[in-house]
């Protein structure tokens, strides 16, 4: 057992400091690449479908409960059988890998952007209308500043969580960091599958702390 | 959809959802009771927390795929290979939540209980998780739904529910049992979701109609 | 200061300077469910006088002054500011045009004190340095720390917030001012002290102001006139506090204001307003001999010592001075203070509250410096309420 394990950790320091490795479209920075790509595609388009909702439900306060209801059960969407399903039906290719991560990522997002609307002070949001500000206005002057806490926090949960499931583009073919736990767990390579698991890993928590960093940035001072 | 093949393939279906029901919920039951005691402890101990947190979330960012794969050597291509791997994705979420209930019932709900001579389990138990139960049950909800989409990915390892059916549907490049699996594994979470709604509705009558 | 700007004032912002009384034509407000919160309003609030609305909880007193920035919209009947139909305007126009301060502050807290009052002036699109030199002018008018304007609203205390929230309502200088409960979220010692200089302020601002409250202590003390309402959204008397304490219209007026309706309105009179009695005086260094005299001759049962300043320093009573040694000067003996001070800017309440504590018959009166004036008694303050 002990044996196992240190031939394994061998195994994956052998992998990392291989040069070969390290070059050409099969490299380790090659497949990084794709699977930031594929990460930032599906992050953006989620969020792009996402935001507008959840922020319009937040702000007009209507709705909302059926919405974070679907969006809830939008969480149970199996990534898995969505970029076979859709690989079925679009062939080889980005898309089935775009669709299941945008699929993925569109929950959270709506979820924590109109609970995020839905928790701006009452009084605060009845101060702004008192004060004469026009509906635009007490969108981007009030509620989107004092909600984007946590806004932020739902788009860092689905980058995560589009992070980790972005390997499974490799399943249908595609590239990304998945091809080292696909191809592994094809020919029993364990040092192989950990190199993947420790290099997805390592992007996730990157990506959260970009994101916690992000998010001190833009919330306003007076919120912190 | 070929309705035929569904017909004659009515035993590996309920076979597959059975497996499927039987890995969610194990896997939560085993999840609530590791995070459970865990939650108490942060309570307690409020320095526990940060740590238990960090360490959970960074459980949390390990792909599914990996954490099964890498778990096979140990526990082989059995149930207990995803049964680890899922469980340990219910600790963060259940975790959380459960320390944020007890955390949000009132100091003076607690000093109250205190007053009038609970002894501390006693408040535990019939003061303050009653008062904490909507948002344990909130944690709950999310773990079980997660937890029903990511079952499928177990298949690649010889296990996953109605994950079995994608990989058929894979092989034979053939979209029925894919349609099925989907939509069964959605009915399954809508289901599950709403018999926990029912469940809280029932465990907290002070609560109806308030909200 | 004020002058100025209005002079200075956008035509947005002058439009209801002319005339800002406020005039209810028959309105009713009726919601949804059938609940009738205001019925049949017809009221007249005079321009630059402060007009306050009180009434049991659910008497439509809120939904009253929420109506004439249009938070709420009326179901019947004519809400004239000046002579503008309230409805024919703008509501955000008009919402700029009506200062708003409401119980919680309700500040942004994502704002820093000094963005917080510059809120409206912005919407009005007013030149970065005329909206600075308002905002410091603001920060001092409501007695702010000038350090605060950089802090944020979680940073101050409630009743420092309170004061934000009046600087951001006041902050384009509106002629009308809406308030909802201001000083209803604070503690009553920081109330009593808001609440007087508020007083102080609208001496000086003299604008058209509507308050709700449910305390009626702060109703008669604030008000220069009163409307008091009774469930239903029904108007039970408008009147001035001392017009509603001796001619209360109905029972249920006389109930609201309560039993001890004679003590309130010692509480609308200050002591300057009555002749006091010279009294008993006797400075600290006349001696016992000569003290007893004076108060064999005017038959009285003790006297107010006062030092060089006519400061009284303390109530020598018959008792003591009976015992003591002929040549010894009084201040060696043991002379009873008081407890209060009663200045002549007090209130006949203060006054009678201070007496029933007072160690002889009668209480000494100061004036702002706190020379001796004169003394006031019992008798004097329960014919003042025959």
């Amino acid at each position: 057992m002990n044996n196992d394990v240190m031939s394994l950790l061998a195994g994956v320091i052998d992998f990392f400091s291989q040069p070969m490795n390290w070059q050409g479209p099969g490299s380790i920075l090659a497949h990084i690449t794709e699977h930031i790509t594929y990460v930032v595609i599906a992050t953006l388009i989620g969020a792009a479908i996402a935001l507008p909702v959840g922020i319009g439900l937040g702000h007009s306060g209507r709705g909302g409960l059926l919405a974070i209801n679907i969006s809830n059960i939008g969480r149970a969407i199996p990534s898995f059988g969505v970029i076979i399903l859709v690989f079925l039906l679009a062939g080889f290719g980005v898309m089935p890998v775009i669709v299941a991560l945008v699929a993925l990522a569109i929950p959270p997002m709506v979820t924590n952007s109109f609970v995020g609307m839905r928790e701006v002070d009452p009084a605060v949001r009845q101060a702004a209308v008192a004060l004469g500000m026009t509906g635009w206005q007490r969108l981007w002057q009030v509620e989107l500043p004092i909600a984007m806490p946590l806004i932020m926090a739902g788009v860092r949960t689905s980058a995560v969580q589009v992070m980790s499931t972005a390997t499974l583009a490799a399943y249908v073919g595609l590239g990304g960091l998945g091809r080292y736990l696909i191809d592994g767990l094809a020919v029993r390579d364990l040092a192989q599958v950990l190199v993947g698991a420790i290099l997805v890993a390592v992007l996730a928590m990157a990506t959260e702390l970009l994101f916690a960093g992000l998010q001190k940035l833009i919330t306003a001072k007076g919120l912190q | 959809m070929n309705w035929g093949w569904v017909a004659s393939n009515t035993h590996q279906i309920t076979a597959a959802l059975l497996q499927h029901v039987q890995l969610v919920g194990l896997a939560l039951l085993f999840g609530f009771l590791i995070a459970f005691p865990l939650a108490l402890l942060a309570v307690r101990w409020p320095r526990l927390y940060g740590p238990s947190l960090a360490v959970t979330g960074v459980m949390f960012t390990i792909p599914s795929l990996a954490l099964f794969i890498l778990l096979m050597p140990f526990t082989g291509l059995s149930m207990a290979t995803s049964l680890i791997g899922l469980t340990i994705y219910t600790l963060l979420i259940l975790f959380r939540n459960i320390v944020q209930g007890l955390r949000g019932v009132s100091p003076s709900v607690r000093e109250a209980a205190r007053a009038l001579g609970y002894t501390p389990a006693r408040r535990l138990f019939t003061v303050e998780l009653p008062i904490a139960l909507p948002v344990i049950v909130a944690g709950i909800r999310i773990a079980a739904v997660t937890i029903i989409g990511m079952v499928t990915v177990t298949a690649l390892i010889g296990q996953g529910g109605l994950g079995q059916l994608f990989i058929t549907g894979f092989t034979l490049s053939f979209a029925t049992p894919l349609v099925i699996g989907f939509v069964l594994s959605v009915m399954l979470a809508v289901a599950v979701d709403l018999a926990l709604v029912g469940i809280q509705y029932w465990l907290t009558p002070w609560q109806r109609g308030v909200r | 200061m004020t002058n100025d700007h209005r002079q200075r004032a956008s035509a947005e912002d002058r439009d209801t300077h002319d005339s800002s009384a406020i005039v209810f034509e028959g309105v009713t407000k009726r919601y949804g469910d059938g609940t009738v919160a205001v019925d049949k309003l017809d009221l007249t609030l005079p321009a630059g006088e402060l007009t306050v609305l009180v009434g049991p909880s659910g008497c439509g007193k809120t939904t009253t002054l929420r109506m004439i920035n249009r938070l709420e919209t009326l179901s019947e009947g004519q809400l004239l500011i000046g002579d503008r139909d309230v409805m024919s305007v703008d509501a955000t126009r008009l919402r700029r045009q009506i200062g708003y301060v409401m119980q919680h502050s309700g500040l942004f807290p994502h704002k820093t004190i000094a963005d917080n009052i510059a809120v409206v002036p912005r919407l009005l699109g007013w030149g970065k340095k005329r909206i600075r030199e308002r905002v410091a002018e603001l920060v001092e008018l409501v007695g702010l720390d000038e350090a605060l304007a950089e802090r944020y609203p979680h940073q101050l205390s409630g009743g420092q917030q309170q004061r934000v929230g009046l600087a951001r309502a006041l902050a384009a200088d509106p002629p009308i001012l809406l308030m909802d409960e201001p000083f209803a979220a604070v503690d009553p010692i920081v109330r009593t002290h808001l609440q007087e200089e508020f007083l102080s302020l609208q001496r000086r601002v003299q604008k058209t102001i509507v308050m709700v409250t449910h305390d009626i202590d702060e109703a008669m003390k604030l008000g220069d006139r009163v409307a008091i309402f009774a469930q239903g959204g029904r108007l039970a008397q408008f009147d001035t506090p001392a017009q509603l304490l001796s001619a209360p219209a109905s029972d249920f007026v006389v109930d609201f204001i309560g039993a001890d309706r004679e003590l309130r309105r010692l509480a609308l009179e200050r002591l300057d307003s009555l002749e006091l009695d010279a009294g008993l005086t006797a400075p600290r260094d006349e001696i016992v001999a000569r003290a007893r005299s004076y108060l064999q001759q005017a038959g009285s049962g003790g006297i107010v010592v006062l030092d060089e300043q006519r400061a009284p320093l303390g109530w020598l009573d018959w008792d003591t001075l009976k015992q003591a040694d002929d040549r010894a000067r009084i201040d060696s003996l043991s002379l009873k203070p008081w407890r209060h001070r009663l200045y002549l800017h007090d209130n006949l309440r203060s006054a009678l509250n201070a007496l029933i504590s007072s160690p002889g018959e009668v209480m000494p009166v100061l004036n702002a410096q706190g020379r001796y004036m004169g003394v006031i008694d019992q008798l004097q303050l329960t014919r003042r309420l025959s």
